[in-house]
């Protein structure tokens, strides 16, 4: 009831603002920053460091897009948005591009007046159970009492999983993802769901992480990925290209570290069209030569990013999976650069 | 009540008009609770009303420095006209001053205070010398000493002592007193009784609401009887107690003079 | 009379004054008296020295005694802990050991910090002759200055612009002055109005050409720090004390305005503060935070902080103007004939009578308003704003510190308790030394 009041005035703003701002791109160069709606805080995925500056994996899609405009990854403002506001800010212009773990569905794409301009981590909804309760399956769950965050698609997911497979459960409704993890850890549930790379995150975070295991099930498709207003497609291609920018990098083996050196020049003539050594490919975009250079270097590519905030060597301790380039036997497949 | 000879030398009526009101009707809502009153109050002059509770003797005298607003006839004041002027009314209620039944000092403010508050704020006197003003009318209702406390720790006859020197702080040409003594002890009316005579024999202009009919007798040259919101009767003290010409009268001096 | 002789009596000498029989004074009696007056209270006397020795220990041992003060990440705390042999939960301070100045001032230029620690100290010499009377009256002067040297420290850039906004009290004054000139009562009100209508142009229209001109000819600037990089307790006192500021004038208008014969003005009034009153807060700040951008030109850029001070302020006046309407109610009618009868006008027993008592019946319930603004802040991380509260969720998403709670609130929860506690205790000190009624 609440939950589609709520998408029913954000719809409506959606509506009203199309019209509003109609070139985001020239409002963002004349403010001289970009503002990038991000999560209030999710491990690995957006945080603040010892020195007050945002930090994370979908922060990383919105320096390289401020580095791709302005050259500079320091040039975009960040607000913090929580599942509920993130909508709201996004459609009244509050921020120019949202890239929080946000999945992309229907109803988000059309009726809420989006566009999704791609996927940074395929996600799917799995569970966390104690050890000790020596459950090995989600089918097993039945009767269990299951922290789930409101608002979000993991709530939708829960309920059909459990009616198509014939069990019941007993929903304890949270906020945040800190509050569900003190539930949890307090006994309040016996089971925590929500995308897997947040139950990792959160996992990691525990004093005994061993005595917890996240079971097999993947019940979900979520891909999450940075999302922009409808209605200014141009905008909508810069972000959509900046993240593929970053994932061709991976691809072609472009890095922070060699970028500047390949956009000399090299034998590959698609590393030379996306680094502006062939072609005036920026310009399409309305961009300079060196944009993709630049959204390169604020971060390395996706691959780099990965590693950093939530590779295996670090605590949140992601694997790629389903997030492998797709010459790895992963999903990341972006179209070519021509 | 106070029986001892007072001193009326200064006691003259002259022809001057302090306050006139002709033909004044009040309404409150669809209440008549003035009909027809004419008073003309010459200065010098010290009326005192009388009347049974109700009949209107508050509303009157509150009128008169548009505490009340009347609807019907008018009332000229020290020369100006009551209307919805702002700047008249504020113009006579400088130079009317008022005493309450329930003293009505401002708590927050010292007696001295309470007293230099209207010169300050309305005459633009400065501090030094509202004080000194101050002191020299709380001298004469007798209390300098309490100058400094606060309303709260006064008596309930020096509170109204406070109330008449504060609204002579003012130097008014009429004093306006609304029944000052009957939330009094009998031992503070005296107090502000003798206050009040001492004030009569220094010739100033008063209307009094007062049941006490002893200071009538001695200071007041007309005594006004209302009933029902109109003038019943009035006469000087003598003939009126000695004399009352009204039935109402008659009946009202008997029930308060009968005990 | 009829037994007059045998109830006939006169004393033969003064009793002199003796002490009282122990028992009835002394700490027993006072135990007794206090604390074990039935055997119910008894009870709940014991049940509660028990609860308060069980809890106490634990609390102690927690923040104090196995705390961990210094380490670079939580696992690191838990290290120490465990090498110093802690058993069960301990805090780690080492958070906010390491987080402290983002707590205080959110993403502030650590280079400038001295600008708001100097802002924060001038607010105390502001505050202090508004709080204590005794002191020179003279002060004032710097207090209502104080809000654009405030402004200008915090956001820096030129100080022309705070200069030029002061600019507009004075061209209100000045206008007052040329129209009023007599003392005209009506008149009063019409030279008051256009005088803040000249106020109210120059604010829109003249006041930032005339600070870009003076700029021009002698720039006075210092660092521009944007809105965004404020968070923390600054932005908390930024937010409560702004609030505070405005919403208490505001309310006594608003008061004033809801007595007032004037139907339409009363209306006006009455509209707003139920209008505001029937709305959460959450509610305005929303509305301040998105769908302004809808009512605003586009390209209008509006400090997301001064909407939400408005929003704030707003909200927090609705309810002062109640309050105050209640001291208004309480005061006999009395005091305000013996104002008018005196010869007083409107204003002047408003403010020389009236609202002094008023405002003084009004403590509590003025201070306890300024309680729940100085808290309702805390909203403010719901529309992405970092305030003590709101920033907490992306230092404890870092995976150094994920895992940490009860320190990061624990910690805001004793800045706003000394703060609120700071207030409740002022506005008794007030209370006893504006009490003037029954000594
Ligand atoms: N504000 C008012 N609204 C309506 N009626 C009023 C109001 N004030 C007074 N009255 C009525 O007007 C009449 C005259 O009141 P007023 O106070 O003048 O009487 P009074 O002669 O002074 O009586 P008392 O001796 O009891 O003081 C009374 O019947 C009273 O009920
Ligand atoms: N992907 C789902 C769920 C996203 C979700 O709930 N993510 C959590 C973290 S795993 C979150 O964003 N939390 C934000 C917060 O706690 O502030 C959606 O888009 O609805
Ligand atoms: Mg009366």
């Amino acid at each position: 009831m609440k939950h589609s009041l709520i998408l029913g005035a954000v719809a409506a703003i959606g509506l009203a603002a199309g019209a509003a701002s109609a070139n985001t791109l020239e409002d963002v160069k004349a403010k001289g920053h970009l503002q990038c709606g991000v999560a209030t805080g999710v491990p690995g995925f957006a945080f603040t460091d010892a020195d007050g500056e945002w930090q994370g994996f979908d922060v990383a899609v919105c320096r390289a897009v401020a580095a791709a405009i302005f050259g500079d990854p320091k040039a975009v403002k960040f607000t913090p948005t929580t599942g509920k506001t993130r909508f709201t800010a996004l459609a009244s212009g509050e921020v120019d591009m949202l890239a929080r773990n946000t999945t992309w569905t229907f109803s988000r794409d059309t009726d809420l007046g989006f566009d999704f301009v791609g996927v940074n981590y395929y996600d799917g909804q799995g569970f966390m159970v104690r050890k000790d309760l020596g459950v090995t399956s989600a089918k097993e769950l039945d009767g269990a009492t299951v922290c789930i965050q409101t608002g979000t698609t993991t709530e939708l997911n829960l309920a059909d999983f459990f009616r198509t497979n014939g069990m019941s459960y007993e929903p304890v409704p949270i906020e945040t993802n800190a509050e569900a993890r003190q539930k949890y850890l307090a006994g309040a549930c016996d089971v925590y769901t929500t995308d897997a790379s947040g139950l990792a995150a959160t996992r990691s975070t525990f004093e005994d992480p061993k005595a917890h295991v996240i079971l097999p099930e993947i019940i979900s498709k979520e891909p999450l990925g940075p999302l922009v207003r409808h209605g200014d497609n141009e905008w909508g291609d810069l972000v959509r290209w900046t993240l593929n920018a970053l994932i061709i990098a991976e691809e072609k083996g472009i890095t922070a570290a060699n970028v500047e050196e390949m956009a000399k020049g090299t034998n590959d003539p698609e590393v030379n069209r996306l680094l502006g050594a062939e072609g005036e490919y920026g310009k399409m975009i309305g961009l300079g030569k060196d944009w993709a250079v630049n959204a390169i270097k604020a971060g390395g590519n996706y691959g780099e990013i990965f590693a950093r905030y939530i590779g295996e060597e670090t605590p949140v301790g992601l694997a790629r999976g389903l997030n492998a380039q797709w010459t790895q036997g992963g999903l990341l497949y972006a179209p070519p650069f021509r | 009540m106070t029986n001892t000879a007072i001193d009326t030398s200064n006691m003259v009526v002259s022809d001057e008009v302090a306050v006139e009101i002709v033909n004044m009707n009040k309404w409150y809502g669809e209440f008549h609770v003035l009909r027809d009153i004419n008073l003309t109050v010459n200065r010098g002059e010290r009326i005192v009303i009388c009347g049974p509770s109700g009949s209107g003797k508050s509303t009157l005298i509150r009128c008169i420095n548009r505490l009340e607003e009347h609807q019907k006839g008018k009332i000229v004041v020290d020369g100006i006209e009551l209307t919805s002027d702002l700047k008249n009314i504020d113009k006579i209620r400088s130079e009317v001053g008022m005493v309450f039944q329930h003293f009505n000092l401002f708590p927050h403010l010292t007696i001295l205070e309470n007293c230099t508050l209207a010169p300050i704020w309305v005459r633009k006197t400065p501090r030094r010398e509202a004080e000194e003003i101050a002191m020299h009318f709380l001298e004469k209702v007798k209390i300098p000493d309490q100058a400094h406390k606060y309303p709260g720790q006064l008596s309930g006859g020096q509170q109204q002592r406070v109330a008449i020197a504060r609204a002579l702080c003012m130097k008014p040409r009429i004093m306006l007193f609304d029944e000052p003594t009957s939330a009094l002890d009998p031992e503070m009316i005296k107090e502000v009784l003798d206050t009040m005579i001492e004030l009569a024999q220094e010739g100033m202009t008063m209307l009094c609401v007062t049941h006490e009919m002893g200071f009538a007798r001695q200071v007041a040259n007309r005594v006004i009887f209302m009933d029902q919101g109109q003038i019943v009767e009035q006469n000087e003290p003598e003939e009126f107690f000695l004399n009352p010409q009204s039935e109402r009268t008659k009946l009202f001096l008997s029930q308060i003079l009968g005990h | 009379m009829s037994n007059a002789k045998s109830v006939a009596f006169v004393a033969t000498k003064m009793i002199p004054p003796s002490p009282p029989p122990s028992g009835s004074v002394g700490p027993i009696h006072w135990a007794r008296e206090h604390l074990f007056p039935t055997p119910l209270n008894a009870l709940l006397t014991l049940v509660s020295i028990a609860f308060v020795l069980w809890l106490t220990p634990e609390i102690i041992r927690w923040a104090f005694i196995d705390a961990v003060w210094k380490a670079g990440s939580l696992a690191e705390c838990r290290e120490i802990a465990r090498a110093a042999g802690v058993e069960g939960s301990f805090a780690c301070w080492a958070v906010i050991n390491e987080r402290f100045n983002q707590f205080m001032f959110g993403f502030y230029p650590s280079e400038l910090y001295w600008r708001p620690i100097l802002a924060f100290a001038l607010l105390l010499v502001a505050l202090a002759p508004v709080l204590f009377a005794h002191l020179p009256r003279k002060m004032l002067i710097f207090s209502a200055v104080y809000p654009f040297l405030a402004y200008w420290l915090i956001w820096g850039d030129s100080l022309w612009a705070p200069l030029s906004a002061m600019a507009g009290f004075a061209v209100a004054y000045a206008a007052f002055r040329a129209l009023s000139g007599g003392v005209v009562q009506l008149g009063l009100a019409a030279a008051a109005a256009a005088a803040g209508l000249a106020a109210v142009l120059w604010w829109l229209f003249a006041a930032s050409s005339a600070a870009e001109a003076m700029q021009a000819v002698l720039p006075l600037s210092i660092e521009h720090v944007e809105s965004a990089k404020l968070g923390g307790f600054l932005l908390a006192l930024i937010l409560g004390v702004s609030g505070i500021a405005m919403s208490l004038p505001l309310g006594i208008l608003l008061a004033l305005g809801r007595k007032s014969d004037l139907p339409v003005l009363k209306g006006i009034c009455v509209a707003f503060i139920e209008f505001i009153r029937g709305v959460p807060l959450i509610t305005l700040l929303f509305v301040a935070s998105t769908l302004l951008n809808y009512f605003l030109p586009p390209g209008t850029s509006f400090d997301l902080i001064l909407r939400v001070v408005i929003m704030v302020t707003l909200f927090a006046a609705a309810y002062m103007a109640e309050v105050i309407r209640g001291g208004l109610a309480a005061l006999p009618q009395g005091q305000y004939e013996a104002a008018a009868a005196l010869g007083l006008d409107y204003w002047k027993s408003m403010r020389l009578v009236i609202l002094p008592q008023a405002l003084k019946i009004s403590i509590p319930g003025i201070v306890n308003t300024f309680i729940g603004l100085f808290k309702d802040t805390t909203l403010v991380s719901v529309i992405g704003l970092l305030d003590p509260v709101g920033i907490i969720a992306p230092m404890r998403a870092d995976s150094n510190w994920n895992g940490i709670v009860w320190e990061f609130y624990g910690f805001v929860a004793l800045f706003f308790f000394i703060f609120c506690f700071g207030m409740s205790r002022y506005s008794m000190y007030l209370e006893g030394k504006l009490k003037t009624d029954h000594r």
